[in-house]
């Protein structure tokens, strides 16, 4: 008893000055990476064949690389062209543009499966392509995307444990750091786990009741079944 | 000899979902070489009644007897030995989408009945060129039209040696054009005195096939007698309301 | 920047790199065939079990796509088998780890599957007989199957990536022989370029081998759509 009192003293600082550096990761990148996703997939449907193009090569090489290699060229590999990032920095780009591609894919297909007629029929009362975009496609296409962007955000909260790997200590590492100082692995990474199973729950739970705030029939989110 | 028992007795059938009441004690007897039709507007319990009949809907009150022995359901493998000698034909066909016409009827003969390959593909093609269908049997349902797909059920249904068979609108999902094709196969099974309850909105085919019809309105049979006396002069002023809308609607075809 | 080096240090390092692909790939098959069999399981358990059962599997689901990869490796490797005293080789513990968050994936994409399928394919298999498992194995996997294909092509480009988090625990996979010849030659850019385009090309192969499955067994106009019938 006396012994998980005093591990409360040590652990529990620790793992929460962790937690904090990994919420000033994740929110920051998951902001950032929504926007650079909604431009990119937005370059890629409406885009000139230039930027289309350009756009494309971002999704395909930061889809197409491992996260984990991501982080590498940030912060390995920069400084081989005399650019020196803190892991914190380098971490937060790396999420940033690794979930920006992810993001873009949403809203792309987001952006597609909305008919062309639509966009015939604001035109033909006049509506610029600009406005067609804002007040006709985007309300849909926000809805449409938002099961796989919200998605994405929640893929964010685990993925920020790969921070450790190049030196960001967050709260996967904090936790590494107890744990081989006081041997006590399994503890320590259940209580570290348990605090993601936390962040993602409360995440995913605020995701559905946006998608079923900002749901209209026809738009609903697909309801789960049971089956006998 | 004879069997004195009807082939098919229910008992008392009642079905609720949640508030509503389905079925409100139905009974009915099928002997053997009977052919009955049940009649009646949407949302009388006709299909649930169908479907009750082989536990595919499992119903709150009432027994079911089967050539004279109560079936139990509670009892896994009779209920399997049951359903096998109870045939079904669904509104909607229901093929095995992932297998071809042959297969979809040789399935239940190897996988349910055990019998070898060989044999089962054998009868399979024997039930499929008896439906009229022995140059489509390598295709999948896909690749079918609706009476196609709905003579490959039947067949698939006959392959496992019913002695009853139960058809759930079999042409309800059909074009016009292909409901001919589906009515000739009920007829030639009628003729082989195979026991049928068939629920229909084609009165005129299920009159010429049918020697009783049960006319069932909110859950209830109201009232069963031979397809010309319900049709003309019933006896219920429910029946005869029903009747008489549906002989507006045919007047003049067959 | 000195691309005559980088491309130099590539090549040293290239024998001792490419074999890391061969572990790569045996980790990942091993964690997909895992999480296929384990997930195929679940998902039945899932969609067709009573009511505890559902609920232990759920909880299953969430508990292993909740927590992160890094985290879990840990907890296994250094945490539990530690505890109690078992010897795996982090090769070994990285599959198994990887396994088991793919089922609670795979679980769940093979459910969907099955609950797309309509209604009365189950129906028809017990109109003729057929015992639950019966139709449950002859009828609703067979095509469920079949339309959970896409999914698992892309849970196989997730596993391909998260498998260079296994570096972690010191397997000798593509990233951890890249890392090596990167600190050897201290040409990071380059090194880890490479190693970025290695697993590009493996998710791509993966991809159109998957692509050529799905062609293989596909049925002839069994596309299920949204309202086709």
């Amino acid at each position: 008893m006396e012994e998980l009192l005093f591990i409360r003293q040590e652990v529990a600082p620790a793992l929460l000055r962790g937690l904090w550096v990994s919420i000033q990761l994740i929110v920051p990148s998951a902001i950032c990476g929504l926007i650079l996703g909604i431009i990119a997939g937005v370059l890629r449907v409406y885009g000139g064949p230039l930027l289309r193009r350009i756009a494309g090569l971002y999704v395909l090489f930061f889809r197409g690389f491992p996260l984990l290699v991501q982080l590498y060229l940030w912060y390995f590999g920069l400084p081989r062209i005399g650019i020196y990032l803190s892991p914190f920095v380098a971490a937060f780009f790396g999420f940033t543009f690794c979930s920006g591609a992810y993001h873009s894919e949403y809203v792309r297909g987001a952006l597609l499966s909305i008919k062309a007629g639509q966009q015939l029929a604001a035109q033909s009362l006049g509506f610029s392509k600009f406005k067609t975009i804002f007040s006709i496609i985007l309300p849909q296409a926000v809805r449409r995307a938002l099961p796989g962007c919200g998605n994405e955000l929640i893929y964010l909260i685990k993925y920020s444990s790969l921070a450790y790997m190049v030196t960001c200590i967050e709260l996967t590492g904090e936790g590494k750091i107890l744990a081989s100082s006081y041997f006590k692995y399994t503890e320590i990474f259940f209580i570290v786990g348990g605090v993601y199973l936390v962040l993602v729950s409360f995440a995913t739970w605020i995701l559905n009741s946006v998608e079923d705030r900002v749901s209209i029939p026809g738009f609903e989110r697909p309801q789960e079944g049971k089956r006998k | 000899m004879t069997n004195q028992h009807p082939v098919l007795k229910a008992e008392n059938i009642n079905k609720r979902y949640g508030n509503q009441e389905i079925l409100k004690g139905v009974s009915f007897e099928l002997n053997r070489g009977d052919i009955k039709c049940l009649i009646g507007p949407s949302g009388s319990g006709k299909s649930t009644l169908l479907h009750c009949i082989n536990f595919l809907v499992q119903f709150d009150e009432g027994r079911i007897w089967f050539n004279g022995s109560e079936v139990n359901y509670a009892r896994k493998h009779d209920l399997y030995a049951y359903r096998q000698k109870i045939g079904m034909i669904f509104q909607d066909f229901n093929l095995f989408d992932h297998l071809t016409a042959l297969r979809n009827v040789q399935v239940g003969l190897v996988r349910v009945r055990k019998m070898p390959k060989k044999e089962a593909r054998n009868r399979a093609l024997v039930e499929l060129e008896r439906v009229g269908l022995k140059d489509h049997v390598m295709k999948y349902p896909a690749e079918l039209s609706g009476g196609q797909k709905q003579r490959v059920s039947i067949a698939r249904a006959l392959a496992m040696d019913p002695e009853v068979m139960l058809l759930d609108e079999p042409t309800s999902a059909l074009d016009p054009e292909l409901i001919g094709e589906v009515h000739s196969v009920i007829q030639d099974l009628a003729r082989g005195g195979m026991t049928m309850m068939l629920v229909t909105h084609e009165i005129g085919f299920a009159g010429s096939l049918a020697k009783e019809f049960l006319f069932m309105d909110e859950g209830v049979i109201l009232e069963q007698g031979p397809p010309e006396r319900i049709l003309s002069n019933a006896e219920c002023d429910r029946t005869r309301e029903f009747c008489a809308k549906i002989n507006q609607l045919h007047r003049g075809s067959g | 920047m000195s691309s005559s080096q980088g491309l130099t240090a590539i090549l040293e390092g290239l024998p001792y790199i490419l074999p890391g692909i061969g572990v790569t790939m045996t980790v990942v098959g091993g964690a997909l065939s895992m999480g296929l069999l384990l997930g195929l399981f679940l998902s039945v358990l899932h969609v067709y079990g009573n009511r505890p059962t559902r609920r232990l599997v759920g909880i299953y689901v969430w508990f292993f796509r909740g927590i992160p990869l890094l985290v879990l490796l840990f907890l296994f490797y250094f945490g539990i088998l530690a505890s109690l005293q078992i010897e795996l080789s982090p090769f070994l513990v990285s599959i198994i780890v990887l396994g088991l968050i793919s089922s609670a994936y795979q679980s769940q994409i093979i459910r969907g599957a099955i609950l797309s399928l309509p209604e009365g394919q189950l129906k028809a298999a017990r109109a003729i007989g057929m015992s639950d498992r019966k139709a449950i194995a002859f009828i609703v996997l067979p095509q469920a199957l079949r339309l959970a294909i896409p999914g698992w092509t892309n849970e196989y480009t997730i596993i391909m990536k998260d498998s260079a988090v296994t570096y972690a625990l010191g397997v000798a996979e593509i990233m951890a022989r890249c890392n090596h010849v990167a600190s050897r030659t201290y040409q990071h850019l380059w090194v880890y370029l490479l190693a970025g385009f290695l697993f590009l090309a493996l998710t791509y192969v993966g991809t159109e081998v998957f692509r050529i499955v799905e062609e293989k067994v596909r049925i002839k106009g069994y596309a299920r759509q949204e309202g086709q019938w």
